[in-house]
């Protein structure tokens, strides 16, 4: 553990050794901070071109911030002020998320959700939220009356709504890790448990200090979601203001699923979608989320208040939620760009000249994030393509194959598989049915991920009814089996130690 | 393949009815277990007090297993262990994936005897962050006891059930310090025994009326913020104090394993939540059976295989292709009682009722009554929430009966 | 002094009233049986616990084994028969009710394994 927690201290002469101990191999032409949803997507795009590419992440995994902690919504596009980048990146993102989803193997569906209303007032708004979709560009939307309404999801109370049609849900966890790991596979060097420290200008480029080592890049994208700010302000951006909007979810278990067949909200205000019931792409269902504004960044914690908010405010919208089908909480937290009235920004996406031109920094980027990712990735892509002449990359191939999930293959699918490898035939986690082998394929993932939690949206294993009361023991056994001691297993963050070694050494 | 009768899950019931069906003549019988070896969680149960009922001796929890091993593999009863059970259908095809490949086995008879799972955190929504360090109290049995790995060096249990307290004694032995066991009710969930033995021998304090309010720690657990709860088990603000731990062990309740039954789609009994059965342990599909845990939670171990034994009898007449008699007559649990199986009967034998009282009462009164008229009674000298009832009913006393069936306790 | 205790021989669960002086049970009362009066009198005089844990095995399919006493000893020498036991190892293959250390301490009572461990080619 001693070792871990080990940090470089960084007076002047570590630094230089650092630097004169640097060779070509650790030199890019970009390097991303940050390799959630929007960084992983800015490092794909910029595989397609022939240059050094490199993302640096703070956590041992993806999807372990706001990427991972979110509704997995895929928004329709209608909800954000004419003319902003967050209306338009989002209607691109949801044109073309069938194919992404395809290229990329992520389960998603086009389920459609409705916007649930009851009184004149509620009408008036609706309108008018279809009509600045309209102006947007949003697809598929349209009012229906309570009869529709009940068709569609009998169980909802509502007098009418607005339907998008085009909206979705996707799993946000393999959306992330699909278009890292796809990243990965176009030569883009992922460095995980790399925590940006400062970021120094040279004539050529900027060399990039984490507490782990030092990097030269010619190029930085700052894509540090709820750590832009900082980053921001290393790369000399003058101070922006940026508030956390913590929402808190309950998750429900997959008999609940059948009754919510696509994504049920409220009538929106400007800037909150409201408590919405949500059905994930595997059957469950998430209620939330609530919001409520926060400095502290790193605290994820669900207080017991905010639990009954959620299931007293969703049951006006789906009276089905019940403790007895709660199987988790958890929370997320949207990095807001304010302006000093403390009015929500759109998505901020710059180069300055004046103070760094070969810095792209992205700022404010929240919920429409997760839909809007890859037209996003793109604009970062023209603002640099305007600064210098991108080659395109003769070797990229944007496909993400599909893992095998076993549960998901017919019988002789399953019985030619377990003939060809025995790990087939153990099933590791016998809720979500996932085997041996996919554990193990999770554990030799091409980013390194070594954390329960990696395994865990990597395959759904301790996602099921008992929440890895049958699994985890295993999973942790199969982790040490891939070289780790049992005091170096974590569940998800730094110094999440599962076991304190051995009972009988 | 075709068997007379599958079942599912090695543990104490589903051993205890390959025996008992073999027992009754029955020869083409197939146990499959999803662990690698058979015992279920008798297997990480190692402290004793195990079969008094059943063997007359208390023994440790792999004793016991090994016992019922030993008769099921004297009688040559076939099974196959890390063999996990994907589907059923009410056909009564059972779908397998094992080391073999797939196997699909026609059964006249389904037994399912799949046992229990533990409530975890989100079930009882405790709020906080979720660092590692908060288990079941199974999930940290196992990991010592199995997997000899140690969980924590500083705990915090929640939930007097009997393995937060087995587990509270377990620890310590261990050199981990147990801070206290916190139960939310005025009465501790486990036997009296465990109670005495592994709490106050060890002076481990039990707080009633107490629970988790808050969990810190984003990497591991770091503390636990504890309150003092009203009568209606509500909070009360001002109450709250803090430890420092590494760990919370939860022992909040076993929930019966309906992981297989619902997508079968039998019927499920709201109070026991496991599956609705008859007099005879048949669900609502005809030749698909449910002893032990996966029923309803039981006490101990035996009984659970008491159970199992006389769900051979009416399965072993099923498989014989007697027509068991139909049960039309519902069987509600009235007051005084949490929940009873059988859920039906059919007036025309002798039933054995197992109940869980819904309160503590001294000197009371089970009353099995019938449209307002008592038909049999029983003086119960104690009955405790944590203690199951069991009552053998003589058919005499049903064969008048044909509206619902009401259970009270008073 | 008078104590009282919950009978944990059966599911009655008693409450007995116990009158203890000097050490010496002078009455009982409460219980419905004999079993109770002979397990209340133990308890105050001579409390006397049997417990399980695990040793190390070599060369195991498992790494340890689970033990227990073969029969009950007095309570205060339950660390110190842990710490006996921490100490011990176990070499595969173990057979339940092998004795994996006997007469502990001189308490006149073995420590048994309660399970089979086969062992693996190493």
């Amino acid at each position: 553990m001693e070792r871990k927690l080990t940090r470089f201290s960084f007076d002047n002469r570590s630094i230089c050794s650092i630097i004169l101990s640097m060779t070509d191999k650790d030199a890019f032409d970009f390097i991303v901070i940050g390799g959630g949803v929007v960084g992983s997507a800015i490092a794909r795009e910029l595989a397609r071109y022939d240059a050094r590419i490199a993302v640096i992440e703070k956590n041992p995994d993806v999807v372990d911030e706001t990427s991972g902690r979110n509704s997995g919504v895929i928004h329709g596009g209608f909800a954000y002020d004419t003319g902003s980048l967050k209306a338009r990146f989002c209607v691109e993102g949801n044109r073309m998320m069938d194919s992404l989803a395809s290229e990329l193997s992520v389960p998603f569906r086009r389920t459609g959700k409705v916007l649930v209303g009851n009184t004149e007032e509620d009408r008036k708004s609706l309108e008018r939220t279809m009509e600045q979709g309209a102006a947007n560009g949003a697809s598929g939307l349209r009012m229906i009356d309570g009869r529709e309404l009940h068709e569609i999801v009998p169980a909802v109370l509502g007098s009418f709504a607005l339907l998008s049609s085009s909206s979705g849900i996707i799993d946000p966890f393999l959306l992330t890790i699909h278009l890292a790991e796809n990243a990965a596979a176009n030569g883009v060097h992922y460095y995980l448990s790399h925590k940006v420290m400062s970021i120094r200008k040279e004539k050529d480029g900027h060399i990039v200090d984490t507490d782990k080592g030092s990097f030269r890049t010619r190029w930085v994208i700052n894509s540090a979601g709820l750590g832009a700010k900082d980053v921001s302000e290393m790369l000399g951006f003058s101070s922006y203001r940026v508030i956390g909007s913590k929402g808190n979810y309950l998750v429900l278990d997959k008999t609940m699923g059948a009754l919510l067949p696509l994504p049920v909200y409220p009538v929106p205000s400007n800037t909150y979608m409201g408590i919405h019931v949500t059905p994930t792409i595997d059957g469950n269902v998430t209620v939330g989320p609530d919001a409520s504004p926060t400095m502290d960044f790193s605290y994820y914690g669900v207080p017991q208040e905010k639990i009954e908010l959620l299931e007293n405010s969703a049951g006006d919208l789906w009276p089905h939620i019940h403790r007895k089908n709660l199987i988790r909480t958890f929370s997320g937290i949207l990095p807001k760009l304010v302006d000093e009235n403390g009015a929500i920004q759109d998505f901020r996406i710059e180069i300055d000249d004046r103070i760094d031109s070969r810095a792209v920094n992205l700022i404010g980027i929240e919920s429409p994030g997760l839909t809007s990712c890859v037209p996003i990735a793109r604009h970062v892509v023209s603002l640099i393509a305007e600064r210098e002449t991108l080659r395109d990359s003769s070797s990229f191939n944007p496909c993400h194959p599909r893992p095998i999930r076993f549960s998901e293959l017919s019988e002789e699918e399953k019985d030619d598989l377990i003939r060809k490898d025995l790990a087939w035939g153990r099933i590791v986690c016998s809720c979500e049915m996932v085997s041996e082998r996919e554990i193990l394929d999770a554990i030799a993932n091409p980013l390194g991920v070594r954390t329960m939690t990696g395994i865990k949206y990597r395959t759904r294993s301790m996602m099921g009814l008992c929440q890895s009361g049958f699994c985890q023991m295993r999973i942790e056994q199969l982790l040490e089996r891939s070289g780790l001691d049992a005091d170096e297993v974590e569940y998800m963050y730094p110094g999440s130690w599962v076991v304190k070694g051995k009972v009988r050494a | 393949m075709e068997r007379d009768a599958v079942i599912i899950g090695g543990g104490p019931a589903g051993l205890a009815a390959a025996v008992a069906l073999h027992g009754k003549g029955i020869r083409s019988i197939i146990l499959l277990e999803r662990e690698a070896s058979l015992g279920g969680i008798l297997r990480q149960c190692i402290h004793d007090g195990f079969g008094i009922d059943r063997f007359k001796e208390s023994l440790t929890g792999p004793e016991y297993a090994s016992r019922l091993i030993h008769e099921a593999e004297e009688r040559g009863i076939e099974y196959r262990t890390s063999t996990t059970v994907l589907s059923i259908s009410s056909e009564r095809v059972v779908t397998a994936a094992g080391a073999d490949g797939m196997l699909h086995i026609h059964a006249k008879a389904v037994i399912l005897a799949v046992g229990c799972r533990e409530r975890d955190r989100g079930a009882i929504a405790i709020p906080g962050e979720r660092p590692a360090g908060v288990f079941t109290a199974g999930t940290a049995q196992a990991y010592i006891n199995l997997y000899n790995r140690l969980p924590c060096h500083e705990a915090v249990i929640l939930g007097s059930g009997d393995i937060g307290l087995i587990m509270a004694r377990r620890l310590t032995l261990e050199g981990v310090k147990v801070h206290g066991v916190f139960e939310i009710q005025d009465h501790p969930n486990g036997l009296e025994r465990n109670t005495i033995q592994c709490l106050d021998d060890y002076s481990i304090p039990l707080y009633l009326r107490h629970t988790i309010t808050d969990i810190h720690g984003s990497g591991r657990v770091e503390g636990v913020t504890v309150s003092k709860v009203d009568d209606r088990l509500v909070p009360i603000k001002g109450t709250e104090r803090e430890y420092r731990c590494d760990s919370v062990i939860l022992s909040v309740g076993l929930v019966p394993d309906n992981a297989l039954a619902l997508p079968l789609g039998l019927d499920v009994d709201g109070r026991t939540r496991g599956v609705s059965v008859d007099e005879n342990l048949m669900t609502s599909i005809p030749g698909i059976f449910s002893a032990g845990n996966c029923l309803h939670v039981h006490d101990l171990a035996d009984d659970a295989a008491l159970e199992a034994e006389r769900l051979a009898s009416s399965a072993a007449r099923w498989i014989n292709g007697d027509l068991l008699d139909s049960c039309a007559i519902p069987v509600i649990p009235g007051c005084g009682i949490a929940s009873i199986v059988p859920m039906r009967i059919s007036g025309k034998s002798d039933v054995f009722f197992t109940m869980r009282p819904s309160c503590a009462l001294r000197n009371a009164v089970l009353r099995v009554t019938a449209g307002g008229r008592t038909v049999w009674k029983k003086r119960i000298s104690r009955a405790l929430p944590q203690n199951m009832l069991s009552a053998e009913v003589p058919k005499e006393s049903l064969s008048s009966v044909s509206g619902p069936l009401e259970v009270t306790l008073s | 002094m008078k104590r009282s205790y919950t009978c944990v021989i059966c599911p009655n669960s008693c409450f007995l009233d116990v009158e203890i002086r000097e050490g010496n049970v002078i009455s009982v009362s409460g219980n419905q049986c004999g079993r109770g009066r002979e397990w209340v009198i133990g308890e105050v005089t001579d409390p006397r616990r049997n417990f399980a844990t695990s040793v190390k095995v070599r060369g195991g399919e498992m790494e340890t084994v689970s033990v227990r006493l073969s029969s009950p000893i007095p309570r205060a020498m339950i660390f110190p028969v842990m710490a006996e036991i921490r100490k011990a190892e176990a070499k595969a293959p173990v057979h339940i009710g092998d004795v994996i250390i006997s007469n502990v301490l001189s308490l006149g009572c073995d420590v048994i394994a309660t399970r089979d461990v086969a062992a693996v080619g190493m």
